[in-house]
């Protein structure tokens, strides 16, 4: 049986916490006990989820005549050092349902957590840092500051975080530019650099303050195949070094040979898992 | 990096909508310090020029009233003439606490001792001076003596010269009234007696000769009691004495007034829209500005940016654009109005007095703050629209 305990923010309450079956009523009220963030971790460490999306819908409103179903009742457990990778085609759900993860839209139901932590119940400072502190992210799109150099683009996320997160930021950036090959561009601008070169700097700045998660969304979408395979190879090699957790979504169905877990989605439900 | 480095580098990176922001900035601030420099120095010109006459009423000769202003606020010498001894009348009519004779002079046209064609001249009575008393006692501890002038704030001695020749007389100045704005300030001060040895040594001395016709003054200055009513006792002064005109100070100048009143109206009505189309413009552009930069800012708040530090980002760019747009506006339109004051003095047909310094420097730091927070609240929405927007959403368009 899967316990989980529950007791609001801080890490000392946390770790001081009772745990209880979240399946229980006393579990129930102790969670409307607490009006802010509640956390909810589970007790069994055998099982070290990581991410845990439970009964999770999104529904997009255009018009009164149109409504878009993104995802449907998704559920999904991902463990500690995973590398699932998310196929299915446009519109299958699978770019909201890493949105919703991450914190950067939210259901119309079900919840997520994050080590326990239940994302959605945080409010927008602490859920800012959260995503700051724990989450890297690539897009498939551009998603390079054009005004900042490569260097200070990776630097950037360590300026939404505590003094902690800056310090050593720039050492730590320059060893993150020189891993991913890019140790000659250190100061070259997103348009001086190709569209593989700007997704090495992504993944460099994905790493910065050493995250538990990588959320990667298409991340080799507009890049040609040659270095599509260099950037899952680059994915699969921080995977192998560091054990970070990876979440990849991409429309590539052979990608999925890249991950630990493959997973394929369709019509905003998950048709089929290799777990 | 630090959130104003971003905020300069984005400032830098859209060139073309910070130019215009940085413009209306400067717009903004350039015609609040213009119009505040010109409305408000002409009003304290006037008021200053008042307190140095010093006078409740100043009793004229009629039909001369326009040449004393013109005399008084623009330095342009007027030449009139009334019997010395309606300077006792005056004394005798009730109410009156204080009279004082003077004369008004004027240099010769072109003469050398002065920048301005001809200098205006005005001579006092010491034994019965109540306008330039004050001045004397607290910063020369005396009286002047003969041959002794003290200048406005604008005359100087060339430093290869002794003292300043007015009909060949060497005139000793010994010190500069406080500047007023107005004609006052090029124009020199000294007794009866000089005004009468410049007359006197002036066939000798002079190409022309210092007329001043016998027992006769120019004008009458009046202090009223404390109890009494000005225009009581200017009204008394008319009936009393015939051919003259007895104005009061606070009378004086009534044209110049609705003028400065009239450029005040104007200036409000131009400076509201000129504001309202900057601060509509800005907020435009800075709509425009993040919807162009939607993505970025939803990558910003995945990368861990709190909703509001984006809207402290963002705002932070429209300040520094503000901030410098009007810096350079409030600097670049000082010195315009400094350099062609004349022309503007010229063109008004009012006197304005330029600020001190400090005082500079406050309506400068007065104006710049205004423009921030104009910018700001003009860029308020537009940065607050987005800063709330889902970042998926923001990412996705």
């Amino acid at each position: 049986m899967i316990q989980y305990q529950t007791t609001p923010g801080s890490p000392e309450a946390v770790a001081n916490a009772p745990t209880v079956d979240i399946r229980t009523p006393m579990a129930l009220t102790s969670i409307a006990a607490a009006p802010e963030a509640v956390v909810l971790r589970t007790a069994d460490e055998s099982q070290d989820t990581m991410i845990s999306v439970r009964d999770v819908s999104k529904i997009y409103v255009v018009s009164k005549e149109m409504i878009v179903p993104a995802v449907q009742e998704v559920s999904l457990d991902v463990v500690r050092g995973e590398f699932v990778v998310i196929t299915g085609r446009s519109g299958s759900g699978k770019t909201t349902l890493l949105h919703v993860i991450a914190g950067l839209t939210q259901p119309t139901s079900g919840e997520v957590y994050l080590d326990g932590i239940e994302v959605w119940r945080l409010p927008d400072a602490e859920q800012s840092l959260l995503r700051n502190q724990r989450i890297g992210f690539v897009f498939q799109f551009p998603s390079l500051m054009p005004s900042l150099t490569a260097l200070e683009n990776v630097v950037l996320p360590t300026m939404f975080g505590d003094d902690d997160a800056r310090h050593d930021a720039q050492e730590r950036a320059v060893q993150l530019l020189h891993d991913v090959g890019l140790a000659d561009k250190l100061h070259a601008y997103p348009r001086q650099l190709s569209g593989g070169q700007q997704q090495r700097v992504v993944i460099a700045r994905s790493l910065i303050n050493q995250p538990d998660l990588i959320l990667a969304d298409e991340p080799t979408s507009d890049l040609d195949e040659l270095t599509e395979q260099e950037i899952m190879h680059l994915f699969r090699d921080v995977h192998a070094r560091s054990g970070v957790t990876i979440l990849l979504v991409t429309h590539s169905l052979h990608l999925g040979a890249f991950g630990t877990r493959a997973i394929r989605m369709k019509g905003g439900r998950i048709v089929d898992s290799d777990d | 990096m630090r959130l104003t480095q971003l905020a300069a580098r984005n400032i830098a990176g859209s060139s073309f909508r910070s130019w215009i922001v940085f413009f209306c900035a400067a717009l903004m601030a350039g015609f609040v310090i213009s119009s505040t420099l010109v409305v408000r120095g002409a009003n304290t010109s006037l008021r200053l020029a008042l307190e140095r006459l010093g006078a409740d009423i100043i009793v004229i000769p009629s039909g001369n009233e326009e040449r004393l202003e013109s005399a008084v606020l623009m330095g342009i010498p007027a030449h009139m003439w009334m019997d010395q001894a309606i300077v006792d009348r005056v004394r005798q009519v009730p109410g009156v606490a204080a009279a004082s004779p003077q004369l008004y002079l004027a240099t010769l046209r072109g003469a050398i001792c002065c920048s301005v064609p001809e200098m205006f001249l005005i001579a006092y009575d010491p034994d019965t001076d109540f306008t330039l008393r004050p001045w004397l006692e607290k910063n020369l501890e005396g009286e002047l003596a003969l041959g002794q002038s003290v200048g406005g704030a604008f005359v100087f001695v060339p430093v290869d010269l002794a003292g300043l020749e007015v009909y060949g007389y060497q005139l000793d100045m010994v010190g500069n009234l406080d500047a007023t704005g107005t004609g006052l300030d090029q124009s020199m001060f000294f007794t009866f007696d000089t005004a009468h040895e410049i007359a006197r040594l002036s066939p000798e001395q002079a190409v022309k000769k210092l007329d001043i016709p016998p027992h006769t003054v120019s004008s009458v200055l009046v202090k009223v009691h404390p109890d009494a009513d000005a225009h009581a006792v200017a009204t008394q002064i008319a009936a009393a004495i015939s051919g003259v005109t007895p104005l009061e100070t606070n009378n004086l100048f009534q044209g110049q007034r609705t003028q400065i009143l009239s450029l005040l109206n104007s200036v409000v009505v131009l400076l509201g829209i000129t504001w309202l189309l900057a601060m509509a413009l800005v907020a435009v552009v800075f709509a425009i500005a993040v919807n162009e930069r939607r993505r970025e800012i939803g990558v910003l708040r995945a990368l861990g940016a709190r909703r509001t530090t984006v809207l402290q980002s963002l705002l932070i760019e429209a300040g520094l654009l503000a901030v410098a747009g009007s810096l350079v506006g409030v600097v670049v339109v000082t010195l315009a109005v400094h350099l062609f004051r004349n022309l503007i003095i010229g063109m008004m047909g009012v006197p304005f007095l330029f600020p001190g310094i400090p005082q500079l420097l406050l309506l400068g730091l007065g104006a710049v703050a205004l423009v921030l927070l104009s910018v700001l609240a003009a860029a308020l929405l537009p940065t607050f629209r987005i800063s709330v927007q889902d970042p998926a959403l923001a990412m996705r368009e």
